[in-house]
């Protein structure tokens, strides 16, 4: 499932999701934001899969701060990105 | 400081991107802070760091035509440079050089650009993010990345932009749109030729100027370390599918 927005006064971002049993499997964030250092995009994805599908969109949310804590995010928000991502997984 | 001046050259884009990572990193290693001009021969469309090949890029298109394809090590979108329709850049220093705040520093940086179209009659301003427009109409877009304390901006000057032929190259999410998506960006980019008489080469000494004012530097080309990386980079990143179909 594939879900993208264009964030306003921002970018673009898509993210799409595979759910197996109710579990996040695989997660792919595509998108012309910048995020510095862009290998953050690697370990963003790993900790967003695993995830079950009914979990909170501000839980993700925490998850997607404290893995971007030393990173930079322009043209999207973590709070964009935790709502696009429950939206995939509709 | 002493800034790095590497003149106008063309290359393939796989040597382009290549020689701008070889650099940031002999800038890491203490080398000077340095601004690179240069074309894409052949033509070719780069994508941002996190864009997907597949939907952004007809790569069948592309490769009927003649055209490279690479993924840059910078986020943004896909931009087709054409051989004669612009001018890249990239400026690559020690990123204690320029502001912290990543828009500030978008913002110095651009402000080379709009100086260099001011000397050629052209006002434009910084449009946040990483766009310049004159007359309110796209004409640079521009791409930063920080890593391990060395910035690397990179950006285009639209000298002549041919929209049908970016966007026969260019996905589109609904093709039923195609027409009116070529239709709206007509409207929202410009370049260099639109806005007046000015050729490229009067293009390029006014971006020598424009990123050169207030600095003390000189001309110098790439160090034959710095060549034999970019061809190493070509190699095992650059031209290699693993990396331009990452995503």
């Amino acid at each position: 499932m594939k879900w993208q927005e264009k964030i306003p006064n921002g970018k673009m971002v898509a993210v799409e999701a595979q759910v197996e049993h109710g579990t996040v499997i695989k997660v792919r964030i595509t998108g012309d934001f910048f995020l510095h250092p862009e290998d953050a995009i690697h370990d963003l994805e790993k900790a967003l899969t695993g995830l079950p599908r009914e979990i909170k969109e501000n839980e993700v949310v925490e998850i997607i701060r404290e893995v971007l804590r030393h990173a930079t995010l322009i043209g999207a928000t973590p709070e964009d990105i935790a709502r696009i991502f429950k939206k995939a997984l509709l | 400081m002493k800034w790095r001046v590497i003149g106008f050259s063309e290359n393939d884009a796989f040597t382009n991107m290549a020689i701008d990572e070889a650099v940031s990193e002999s800038v890491r290693a203490g080398g000077p802070p340095t601004i690179r001009f240069y074309g894409w021969s052949p033509s070719a469309v780069s994508i941002g760091y996190f864009q997907s090949l597949e939907s952004e890029v007809d790569t069948g298109r592309c490769r009927e035509l003649g055209i490279d394809v690479v993924r840059r090590r910078t986020g943004g979108g896909a931009v087709y440079h054409d051989n004669q329709g612009e001018i890249t850049y990239s400026i690559i220093a020690n990123e204690e050089l320029f502001p912290k705040d990543i828009i500030a520093s978008y913002k110095v940086i651009c402000g080379y650009i709009c100086d260099s179209l001011s000397l050629l009659g052209i006002e434009s301003e910084f449009q946040p993010i990483n766009d310049i427009a004159a007359g309110g109409r796209k004409i640079s877009g521009n791409a930063q990345t920080r890593r391990k304390g060395v910035l690397l901006q990179h950006g285009t000057i639209l000298y002549d932009v041919d929209v049908e032929k970016m966007f026969s190259l260019l996905r589109v999410p609904d093709e039923k749109i195609r027409d009116k998506m070529i239709a709206s960006v007509k409207e929202r980019v410009t370049s260099v030729c639109h806005q007046n008489q000015a050729t490229k080469e009067e293009v390029y000494q006014a971006l020598l100027k424009g990123f050169t004012a207030g600095k003390d530097f000189y001309h110098e080309g790439l160090t034959g370390e710095e060549i034999s990386r970019s061809k190493a980079l070509v190699k095992e990143r650059y031209s290699s599918k693993e990396w331009n179909a990452m995503r």
